[in-house]
């Protein structure tokens, strides 16, 4: 009898290393930044040695922009009896929390911008990472690029959940620094040319943050920021080539990266709970030289100085610290 | 039976959505898109009350009064005014965006770890979790189209319905066909914010723009049913409006289930969607030709 348990127990054993990790991965809508957070966390895992396929299955959800769709993806994840779930963006998290949360399968949010804003903290089963950025430290740059600054615009999406927070912690910040924010509303990427060109005259320079209706949009703005040759920093490097003069943040795939860290740590035994919240750390700050020769900006050496990269003749050169 | 629940479910709380839709389009033959903002302003409103420290069943029902005004709003458009129907609806939807910003405060409010109007119920009746909420959604969703069955009945009721087939008509028995239209589509917009509510509830979060695509639901849920039932009065229709609903829902739930598993990717959801709910509309009709050429 005793041979038959060890037996059995061996062949359970067996087949539970067999059967492959179900992991599902959730996304509100197919956007550059969220499809690269989305890789980086499959090839964090992919390193550590989880091949698809045979270690590990990868079920994807997309709601294509419909939120109510969220909540359908979070229930077919539970249905399926996924091991854990990595959800991407705020309403994608806030209903894969409300599917998961009375059970012990781990969640894992990215791209968060406010995770205790978002009612996402406080259960043991769920933790992840925020991509808030230093938004004061951005209004810091723009005082150095520009002497005398005291109206910077902001174009964004007031229906945003993370771009609303962000450009309330510019006003605030900006009331510290001596600096007035305008605000121009686009609740759609067909509004952002025109958001965009009402700033025109009001203000000495644009800032863009991690908006993903104004990022899509972002031409708009550029064209606007050429006509009024007004310096535009946009908070996010991949927006370098698209004619930004000045790029800081950090990039999404290596946020995916970080989120995949946070997988890789549950997977290997450490529980949700004993996982703080990981805020993505790392800025770059990127100078468009050829956006700079084409609007008449010359770049004060300070800024030089702090540069980590260049875009020169429509190549990024990376520079040596 | 893990997909099959929470399928009735949505059907059922999106069914009131869709009951809306059916009074404005079908009762009222009033192209009404409204809606598409006052689902979301049931959501904003219920959401917010509901963080205030409000009973959610007040909040809830705080919102359907909020899509009232909406509604009758856009009939007073329409009929005072003079501004086509279409027109009268849409400027009542994106006046509702920056509204229901306002209300919020913010464009997303959580309320994950809220009681819900639906998850109270089902624990003072002391049900288990599972099923317990369909048993809930049901029994309100049910009693509501009950409510709506008795009402479409009376003089208010009936004098509604025959403003829609022939307001002319109507004005020669001494009815205002605009009063009608202010209030069926008051009714219409109240169905809707309350389902917005509900929907807010059970996701655990309101978010200005989850009224995106509501209409089109809506009308889908409608059209299918009658379909699928070829309802005659207005007790089946309503029936039917339902029953086209939760397969709505049910598309898209099956869509997810078993889209990967023949190969599509997660971005060709909403084509599967469409499919599933076609492939449902046309079986009976392949049947029958299958039938037809046998025989």
């Amino acid at each position: 009898m005793r041979v038959l348990t060890a037996f059995l127990a061996v062949l359970l054993g067996i087949s539970a290393l067999a059967a492959p990790i179900k992991i599902g991965i959730t996304q509100i809508v197919d956007h550059p930044a969220l499809n690269a957070v989305r890789q980086g966390v499959i090839d964090v895992l992919t390193e550590a040695g989880y091949v698809e396929g045979e270690d590990v299955v990868y079920i994807f959800g997309n709601a294509q922009g419909d939120f109510t769709v969220a909540i359908s993806i979070a229930q077919n994840f539970l249905a399926q009896k996924v091991d854990l779930v990595v959800s991407i963006a705020t309403p994608t998290s806030q209903a894969a929390v409300q599917v998961f949360k009375d059970t012990d399968v781990p969640v894992v949010f990215s791209a968060v911008t406010d995770p205790v804003g978002a009612g996402l903290t406080g259960y043991p089963n769920v933790t992840g990472t925020s991509d808030m950025i230093d938004v004061r430290g951005d209004l810091e740059l723009l005082l150095e690029l520009v002497p005398g600054l005291k109206k910077v615009g902001i174009v964004y999406n007031p229906g945003e959940a993370n771009s609303a927070i962000l450009t309330d912690m510019a006003i605030k910040a900006g009331k510290d620094l001596g600096i007035e924010i305008v605000p121009a509303a686009a609740e759609s990427t067909a509004a952002v040319p025109l958001a965009a060109q009402s700033l025109l005259g009001r203000v000495q320079a644009l800032y863009v943050t991690t908006d993903n209706t104004v990022v899509s949009a972002l031409e708009a703005v550029v064209d606007a920021a050429v006509k009024g040759k007004l310096p535009l920093l946009v908070a996010d490097p991949t927006s370098l080539e698209r004619g930004a003069l000045v790029c800081t943040g950090f990039d999404y795939y290596d946020h995916g990266r970080m989120t995949g860290e946070v997988v890789l740590a549950i997977l290997k035994g450490t529980p949700p709970s004993e996982i703080p919240v990981k805020y993505q750390k790392g800025t770059q700050l990127w100078l468009n030289l050829d956006m700079a020769e084409r609007i008449g900006f010359i770049f004060p050496g300070s800024i030089k100085d702090k540069a980590t990269g260049l875009l020169f003749a429509g190549k990024r050169f990376t520079l040596e610290k | 039976m893990t997909l099959f629940l929470p399928a009735v479910e949505q059907g059922l709380i999106y069914g009131l959505m869709a009951l809306g839709v059916y009074i404005s389009f079908r009762v009222l033959a009033f192209p009404d898109l409204s809606v598409d903002g006052t689902f979301p302003l049931g959501a904003a409103v219920a959401a917010t009350l509901i963080i205030a420290g409000w009973d959610p069943f007040l909040a809830s029902l705080v919102a359907a009064g909020a899509g009232m005004v909406a509604g009758a709003f856009t009939g007073i458009l329409s009929t005072k005014f003079r501004i086509q129907g279409l027109l009268a609806g849409v400027l009542t939807m994106i006046m509702l965006y920056s509204i229901n910003l306002r209300i919020m405060g913010r464009p997303n409010l959580p309320l994950l770890g809220r009681p819900s109007a639906l998850s109270t119920a089902v624990e003072a009746l002391g049900l288990p979790y599972t099923w317990g909420l369909v048993v809930v959604a049901a029994i309100l969703v049910l009693g509501i189209k009950l409510i709506l069955d008795l009402f479409f009945h009376t003089e208010i009721g009936s004098a509604m319905r025959a403003t829609g087939d022939n307001p002319h008509m109507v004005q020669a028995f001494g009815v205002n066909p605009e009063t009608m239209v202010i209030l069926g589509l008051a009714l219409a917009n109240g169905l809707v914010a309350l389902s917005g509510a509900l929907v807010a509830q059970y996701s655990g979060f309101a978010d200005v723009g989850m009224g995106v695509g509501t209409i089109v639901a809506g009308l889908a849920s409608v059209i299918v049913g009658e379909m699928l039932l070829r309802p005659r009065g207005v007790f089946w229709a309503t029936v039917a409006v339902l029953l086209g609903s939760s397969l709505y829902r049910g598309a898209i739930l099956v869509a997810l289930r078993y889209g990967s598993v023949l190969g599509f990717t997660a971005s060709d959801l909403k084509l599967l969607t469409a499919l599933v709910v076609l492939g449902a509309l046309m079986a009976p009709a392949i049947r029958a030709r299958l039938r037809g050429e046998e025989a």
